[in-house]
């Protein structure tokens, strides 16, 4: 075993060993990696650009059946829109690798964003999943919440309810909503991570 | 002599499918399909009686390429949820889940079972169970099954047994429960040292068995205490070995055990449940447990 000689050989060995052990390199209570992705619409939007603002991150796959429970239900829709009009940032962020399930390119992604009647502030493309990989996304829904002072203050799942029934909805805890009215009234977040349920992020 | 009773119910329960269940069961568990696969409650014997402890078996039958997840589920998924329906004077304990295989992909890590899969419910039947007529258990199972894709399923099942007296007589699928324990966790053996030291960005499980050994995988118990996905580096010891295991990014409260299912090369596993010491600060931490208890 011949130790890396150099602190570049060093730094290629710690990247590599987050890229393939899935290490955290998002962490609650920590600055949120910057990145920057193009969206359906055409822009590229950078994630530090929004410090000042909350910023949502919701990992989206549109065959899952809990992303559908919360689509066809108009509970995703509902939130993004109560949300952005208190003026939180909510990114969709699609990690799904070209051929798996969720892939969809700019133009199928508009059409599901007009037919769903979903409205998050752009839905970001990641086919790579070097998005999801950043945030150590494992599932769809997950969520993570972003404060203005760019630190993460919620990463998990959307609510106490892992299943993917409608019903289900009305009596769950929406862990989101209530890390965003916690954070917003300067409280400390009661629930700043819980395990995201639902089916695996779709990576390359 | 179970259809005989069961005549004597259908004044009150009219159903013809229970009748047939009554009539069929133990001896003739029903098949009930979910996607991609099917489900039966099997009983370990033919009769229960007043008093005694009883098991029951969800036995499942997987297409290939499909799975379903154990009771921590890892990463992604979620475990078969079992509502039961009982009778007065039955209750369940807990189910007892078999060792998991490792599943997903090099990022995702999930937990769980392909093929066949025989979930053991145990049982408990009270003293004053009365006698003549038989305990219809039925069985409401959630599940998730996956491949690439996940589907939900829902499965209803059900059986009538007979309450007697008398010693219980194993039913046919005895030797299916008996396959099942044998691949359940056992306790770790009396002579075993196991430490669990907690370092800054890992937990270092070290166990002294008193032998060689060059591979062991552990599946944790709670969800979010280990990064599911994240190698665990094994580095053998004169007697033993450890096993160091990434602690999970959300993992904001310290835990105080860690509880999980070691698995050794042999295919013998065990149960897990170790009290987390906290590394001194400054020390290097080695992680070499010196065993100090």
């Amino acid at each position: 075993m011949r130790k890396p000689s150099t602190p570049g050989l060093l730094l290629v060995g710690i990247a590599l060993v987050f890229a393939a052990g899935g290490n955290p390199a998002a962490k609650v209570g920590e600055p949120a990696p910057d990145f920057t992705a193009k969206a359906s619409d055409g822009k590229s939007y950078r994630v530090s650009e929004y410090r000042s603002k909350f910023v949502v991150l919701e990992w989206h796959n549109n065959g899952c059946p809990y992303t559908r429970k919360h689509y066809d239900s108009g509970n995703m829709q509902k939130l993004q829109k109560e949300w952005i009009a208190r003026g939180v940032v909510w990114f969709t962020v699609i990690s799904s690798a070209p051929g798996k399930q969720g892939y969809v390119t700019a133009e199928e992604e508009n059409a599901y964003l007009a037919r769903m009647q979903a409205a998050p502030t752009a839905a970001l493309l990641d086919p790579t999943g070097e998005v999801g990989h950043l945030y150590n996304a494992k599932t769809t829904p997950q969520m993570v919440v972003i404060n203005p002072q760019g630190l993460i203050i919620y990463d998990g799942a959307i609510d106490d309810r892992p299943t993917a029934e409608v019903s289900d909805i009305r009596t769950a805890r929406n862990y989101l909503s209530l890390a965003l009215e916690q954070a917003m009234s300067g409280k400390p977040v009661e629930t700043p991570t819980s395990r995201p349920y639902g089916c695996s992020v779709k990576y390359p | 002599m179970i259809c005989a009773a069961t005549a004597r119910f259908r004044f009150r329960v009219s159903s013809l499918a229970f009748f047939a269940l009554t009539c069929a069961v133990p001896a003739h568990a029903q098949w009930v399909s979910f996607p991609h696969g099917t489900v039966q409650l099997l009983t370990e014997t033919n009769s229960i009686a007043p008093g005694r402890g009883f098991s029951l078996g969800l036995d499942f039958r997987l297409e290939s390429g499909w799975h379903i997840y154990w009771v921590n589920p890892g990463d992604s998924g979620d475990p078969p949820r079992v509502q039961w329906k009982l009778p007065a004077g039955i209750t369940a304990e807990a189910m007892q889940w078999p060792v998991p295989h490792r599943l997903g992909s090099s990022s995702v890590a999930d937990y769980g079972y392909t093929g066949d899969v025989l979930l053991i419910a145990p049982m408990r039947a009270s003293a004053n169970l009365p006698l003549q007529s038989p305990a219809k258990i039925g069985a409401q199972v959630k599940l998730l099954v996956c491949r690439e894709l996940c589907v939900p399923g829902k499965a209803e099942v059900s059986v009538a047994l007979p309450v007697s007296s008398g010693i219980p007589a194993p039913s046919s699928s005895r030797a299916l429960f008996s396959a099942a324990r044998r691949s359940l966790p056992q306790p770790t053996p009396k002579n075993w040292r196991l430490t669990v030291k907690e370092q800054k960005n890992t937990f270092v499980l070290a166990a002294h068995t008193g032998f060689h050994v060059a591979h062991a995988q552990f599946f944790p118990l709670g969800d979010d205490q280990i990064e599911d996905s994240a190698p665990q580096n094994l580095a053998s010891l004169a007697e033993g070995f450890q096993l160091e295991l990434r602690k999970s990014g959300r993992l904001v409260n310290s835990i105080s055990r860690l509880k999980g299912v070691l698995v050794l090369p042999s295919g013998r596993a065990y149960q897990i449940d170790v009290p987390v010491r906290r590394a001194a600060p400054g020390t290097p931490g080695d992680g070499l447990g010196r065993s100090a208890n």
